[in-house]
């Protein structure tokens, strides 16, 4: 077996504020003339009403609240279990109304990783926003896959684990709340 | 045979995320430990961006905004540096979005309830891919410090916003850039929620005079380094031997 050492130390994250959007999503809050889409408006071009799924959700705080200044970006592979770079990725924030984020994408298919091992579908998730020093990541599974052989999930016991999966809401509908905090406090992840 | 993995994020180095003395991380930051894991394909792969999405202003955000080629207030600076791993390869095609103040320390954004002045002409918005070299560079103006309301009114030293992608979904930045011998830095809580000296100081652009002769500006440089892919190799046994 050989390593080598690496040199330099990762840049620390600071955390992205309240006013990310001016960056990420100008077209969002109606800086228009910039950019002609907003990153990651469709994790997947060309795909018909039928062929995806709609998770939906909300992101609360320690007092319940669901936020409205959180960005969301998810990455994915379609649904043969298939990583491609140019697509597989979405970025989305609630709606400020409703407080809920809706992403429409196609559900992964399960895949034989690097290491050789089945992973069940799952889509990865990060969460950036004001008062998070840090972005924060999870996964989003799925009820009614075939879950108990997943690498991350069978290393996970005794907590919350139950918070890494979307509950089934209808044939194509999803449900995926994130807490930050409190009893139902999301599982993160040190990716 | 190999496995590939990112290298282990070092939490002594990065912010803390529970911090009250900056307040909003209070009823935000998670208490529960993150669970670590080894890297899987979706940490290792990650989106690339194509550079037909860049346009030719999208790094020049004294013109992207600009209404009949008039410039925004406050002086030019220029913000450059590379993005690397931490093996030191340069990272080509890693995407770097910026977001800022303007001069007068007020954003574009209906949430910002700072009274300064909007300036017309500065959106304060801007991206680009870096090169072969992993070498970035934006045109903008500096951005002015701004006072909000944390534990009582409070005031944020100069800074730009940095989101960056580079090949692997586990290496996907959120940072901010600060600028050298800005006095309000010491007194930063979310500056101060990274413990680590050296860490801290890596997020603050170096100033460079080098450029002030040629073209009439200051230059600030920055340099990113995101997390490294570690190859580990195993020797190949054939079973029962």
């Amino acid at each position: 077996m050989t390593t080598s050492k690496e040199n330099l130390d990762e840049t620390p994250f600071q955390t992205a504020g309240p006013f990310l959007h001016i960056g990420c999503m100008p077209n969002a809050i109606k800086i228009e003339k910039l950019y002609q889409n907003d990153l990651g408006e469709t994790p997947f071009k060309n795909k018909n009403e039928s062929e995806l799924i709609t998770i939906e959700g909300s992101v609360f705080d320690g007092n319940g609240f669901a936020l409205d200044d959180v960005m969301l970006e998810t990455w994915q592979c379609d649904e043969n279990g298939e990583f491609r770079e140019e697509s597989g990725f979405a970025r989305f924030i609630p709606n400020n109304l409703t407080k809920k984020f809706i992403l429409k994408t196609v559900k992964p298919g399960s895949f034989k990783g690097f290491d050789g091992k089945i992973h069940s579908p799952y889509i990865s998730l990060s969460i950036s926003s004001r008062g998070l020093n840090m972005t924060l990541n999870t996964r989003i599974y799925f009820e009614g896959d075939e879950l108990k052989n997943d690498p991350l999930l069978s290393i996970i016991k005794n907590c919350n684990e139950n918070s890494l999966i979307a509950k089934k809401i209808s044939k194509h509908s999803y449900l995926f709340d994130i807490f930050l905090q409190g009893e139902e406090e999301t599982i993160f992840l040190d990716i | 045979m190999s496995v590939k993995s990112l290298i282990r994020r070092n939490y002594n180095k990065q912010p803390e995320l529970d911090f009250p003395d900056y307040k909003s991380s209070i009823f935000r930051a998670p208490k529960n430990k993150k669970i670590s894991f080894p890297s899987s394909d979706s940490e290792i792969l990650g989106p690339i961006f194509n550079k037909n999405i860049i346009g030719e202003l999208d790094n020049n955000l004294t013109l992207n905004f600009s209404k009949n080629k008039k410039s925004p207030l406050g002086h030019k600076i220029i913000v450059y540096g590379t993005v690397s791993d931490q093996f030191s390869n340069p990272i080509e095609g890693a995407l770097i979005e910026i977001w800022q103040a303007n001069s007068a320390g007020k954003y574009l954004h209906d949430k910002d309830k700072n009274s300064a002045p909007i300036d017309p002409n500065f959106a304060g918005c801007g991206r680009c891919l870096t090169t072969s070299r992993g070498y970035y560079e934006f045109l903008t103006i500096q951005p002015g410090p701004y006072p909000y309301p944390n534990r009582g009114i409070e005031w944020r030293p100069m800074h730009i916003h940095f989101s960056i992608f580079g090949k692997s979904f586990g290496q996907r930045l959120i940072t901010q850039m600060y600028f050298e011998g800005d006095p309000l830095l010491k007194h930063c809580p979310m500056v101060n929620s990274i413990a680590d000296e050296k860490a801290k100081k890596s997020l603050i652009g170096a100033l460079d005079t080098s450029r002030s002769n040629t073209q009439n500006l200051l230059a600030y440089k920055f340099n990113i380094v995101l997390r490294g892919i570690k190859q580990t190799y195993f020797e190949n046994r054939r079973e029962g031997l």
